[in-house]
């Protein structure tokens, strides 16, 4: 075959630019910090394990942490949350003692657990933690009646609304019922400042089961029984996921929400076009980032709504912590990072710094912290509220069944409770698999 | 080839002359080369053939969240493949996709080609631009087009509202179907262009005097497209096909970073629902049964289009 000299060229050329274009696609970089220096006292190095989100901060006070223990030094990486699961998994699947630390999603602590693959810390656990820190943060790597690591922070999904838009149609408080949101919604709808009320992030993943916690709860339902075995198909939960198909059908909701996770539909929400929207808290800085939002200063923070008179108000918790891994040769130097970064000076610090809520209840009152952050004292409100997503073992199979189903009921390939109904049998099926054990 | 080929003879014809056993010396010869390959060989048993084969094991094994010592279970990993919805669901998603986005690749890709290989001016601008989306990481290209779908601040929608086609913004990724061949769209923006590079470089072997052979015999160039130019292209579009396919069938990148699977599971195929088992669920047996039922229907692919395209040429 003969092949001409250009295209040799044009294919040598076609090559080089793929290859260059793959890499400014970029790989996220791998934050290594710390080093194995080796010194007369022979200091032990520990391996943690972070996920991206609040790694900047944890790396700026690890000079502190050394200086503070020179006899421990730590290898700080990072990796986005996304993979933060995966990596976790396989590296300790395989036995190997990569990590000393590792970060924990409340939704994985029952597998983790399970699997062997953190060790319990009751004796490290001390009484003033027990009294001061937010039950709902600690009980997040607590599992059957043993607890496994400190929370890092305390996030629920608060009830954000757009102060500017409710005062220009002349309304003074924020809704506290699902239906009062409706009413606001269409007289900002009438007066022309909005084209729907509230946008949601109910794309098929993990933040449409944390939308779906808080709104059954509000409705006074749960997603497990109260033995803590799973049970989607009560008629509360029907009602929350009918007030989901409603809000999209009346144009209250922003039909966009079935496309947009957690994190696209801030996108939205900071255009200042839509005046009401629930998020975690990092989501506070976003609306305050003059390069990325046109709603600065107009956000104001409130109780989230409720469904039922029954119901103050509910909300879904999604803290994350650290844990020592079953694999740690340097479990007392490894606990002592965890114990340091949980402390009451780094967490004030990191609510100053990264925005973050603190774990202890007492910093809630600290002038200065109140001060530095100004929307603190209406978040610490919906603390008291906040609930957890179902505690259990495959729960990432229970939460995909659960996702696909609600997704069909807001598509309307099913009604609400048809749909409940399947992901019900789903999960019964699911369960049943694994011996009823769940 | 050819050269090659009388080179060796001549090597061949000194080594005689000098009364050198051609055995002795390829015995020779191989042992240092064996020697010499040993480093790339042992690269490749780590790399590649021990996972494998290590995968097949593992297939057999019963792992879940609860077994610390996954027991050994023979089959039932791919008996319960085979009576799971959520299999055939996929199966059925990933065959749309691989036949729709491949179809369609060809089609255009086969116009683009005979379009560029026309003598127009600018015509090697044109030729570098067709490279851009092939050049493009799929990642990147999953960004863009879920940028251009985007419900509220979408190109797409702008566009189509702009020209009158729709009354208001859709939400092109919020149904099952929709989404489906909305992906399928961003797959063929990108992957057209490789097809009609394939083929634009076949075209360019084709020689001239066949068709001015026809014209003279009063073809019109409609026919010369059916009668010449495909049937000379048959080894390149097997080609082109054979790579798409198997490419398409375990396609995940685009699907992970535009969709997720959703809505309602409505993009989730086969390599997806497989990523999902063995990384979210832990069920690496599972997980590991799946990919290889994967790979033996990408197998047969290549084994079905093999057949029939050189069987005719």
């Amino acid at each position: 075959m003969k092949i001409s000299k250009g295209l040799v060229v044009f294919v040598v050329i076609l090559l080089t630019v793929s290859a260059l274009l793959a890499a400014c696609g970029g790989n996220p970089s791998k934050n290594q910090g710390g080093s194995d220096a080796k010194n007369e006292s022979q200091p032990v190095t520990i391996n943690v394990l972070s996920s991206d989100d609040f790694a900047g901060f944890r790396k700026s006070v690890i000079p502190e942490f050394e200086a503070k223990y020179p006899n421990i030094k730590v290898n700080f990486m990072s990796v986005g949350y996304d993979s933060l699961h995966q990596k976790e998994v396989t590296a300790l699947e395989s036995g190997g003692d990569t990590y000393d630390v590792i970060d924990v999603d409340c939704i994985w602590t029952p597998e983790y657990v399970t699997k062997g693959y953190i060790i319990p810390v009751n004796d490290r656990i001390t009484q003033e933690m027990k009294d001061d820190i937010v039950p709902a943060a600690l009980d997040i790597l607590k599992y059957k009646d043993n607890y496994y690591g400190l929370p890092m922070f305390n996030d629920v999904l608060f009830f954000y609304y757009n102060e500017d838009l409710l005062k220009q149609a002349g309304i003074n408080e924020p809704p506290k019922t699902w239906d009062e949101l409706i009413q606001q919604t269409n007289l900002m709808k009438q007066k022309g400042l909005i084209d729907y009320g509230m946008v949601w992030g109910w794309a098929q993943a993990e933040g449409l089961i944390c939308y779906y916690t808080a709104l059954a709860h509000s409705f006074g339902g749960d997603l497990v029984d109260s033995s803590g075995k799973p049970a989607v198909n009560t008629p509360q939960n029907v009602k929350a996921l009918q007030f989901m198909v409603d809000s999209i059908a009346n144009k209250v909701v922003d039909p966009a929400s079935i496309t947009y996770d957690d994190r696209q539909m801030l996108n939205v929400f900071s255009q200042g076009r839509v005046p009401f929207g629930m998020n975690w808290s990092f989501a506070w800085s976003v609306f305050n980032d003059a390069n990325q939002s046109k709603v600065v200063n107009k956000i104001k923070v409130g109780l989230a709504p409720a469904g039922t008179p029954e119901v103050k108000s509910a909300t879904c918790a999604g803290s994350m912590g650290l844990a020592v891994t079953s694999t740690s040769k340097h479990a007392d130097e490894a606990w002592k990072f965890i114990e340091f970064l949980a402390g009451k000076d780094i967490q004030k610090k990191q609510a100053i710094t990264a925005g973050a809520l603190p774990i202890w209840k007492s910093l809630y009152d600290d002038k200065e912290l109140q001060e530095q952050h100004p929307a603190l004292k209406e978040m610490s409100a919906q603390l008291d509220t906040a609930y957890n997503r179902p505690s259990i073992v495959w729960y990432n199979e229970f939460s995909n069944a659960l996702q696909v189903e609600i997704q069909n009921a807001l598509n309307k390939s099913k009604t609400p409770q048809q749909a409940l109904d399947d992901a019900q049998k789903k999960i019964d099926e699911i369960m049943n698999n694994y011996g009823g054990k769940y | 080839m050819k050269l090659c080929a009388a080179c060796c003879r001549n090597r061949y014809k000194k080594l005689v002359k000098r009364g050198i056993t051609l055995s002795a010396k390829t015995y020779r010869e191989n042992k240092t080369a064996y020697f010499f390959i040993l480093p790339a060989m042992l690269f490749i048993i780590g790399i590649i053939i021990f996972p494998l084969l290590y995968s097949v094991y593992i297939s057999f094994f019963d792992f879940n969240i609860f077994t610390k010592h996954p027991p050994f279970i023979g089959l039932k990993n791919y008996m319960d493949i085979f009576k799971s919805d959520y299999f055939w669901q996929s199966m059925g998603r990933t065959t749309y996709f691989t036949v729709i986005s491949v179809g369609l690749e060809l089609v255009l890709g086969f116009l683009v080609a005979l379009l560029l290989n026309q003598e127009f001016k600018g015509r090697s601008f044109a030729r570098t631009l067709l490279i851009l989306p092939w050049a493009l990481p799929t990642v990147v290209n999953g960004v863009l087009w879920t940028w251009i779908y985007d419900p509220n601040y979408g190109a797409l929608n702008a566009l189509l509202k702009s020209l009158g086609i729709i009354s208001q913004y859709k939400n092109w990724l919020g149904t099952a179907f929709n989404a489906m061949n909305a992906v399928i769209v961003a797959d063929v923006w990108k992957n057209t262009s490789f097809i009609a590079m394939v083929l634009l470089a076949a075209m360019q072997n084709i020689p001239k005097d066949y068709y001015e052979a026809a014209i003279i015999d009063g073809a019109s160039r409609l026919k010369n497209v059916f009668y010449i130019t495909l049937p000379l292209l048959r080894p390149a579009i097997l080609v082109a096909v054979v790579i798409r396919t198997m490419e398409a069938f375990k396609v995940f990148d685009i699907i992970y970073i535009m969709t997720k699977g959703g809505p309602a599971n409505g993009t989730q195929v086969i390599s997806y629902y497989t990523y999902i088992n063995s990384f979210q669920y832990s069920k690496y047996g599972y997980g590991a049964a799946l990919s290889y039922i994967v790979s033996l229907v990408i197998l047969i692919f290549a084994l079905v289009y093999i057949k029939i395209l050189y069987k005719k040429s």
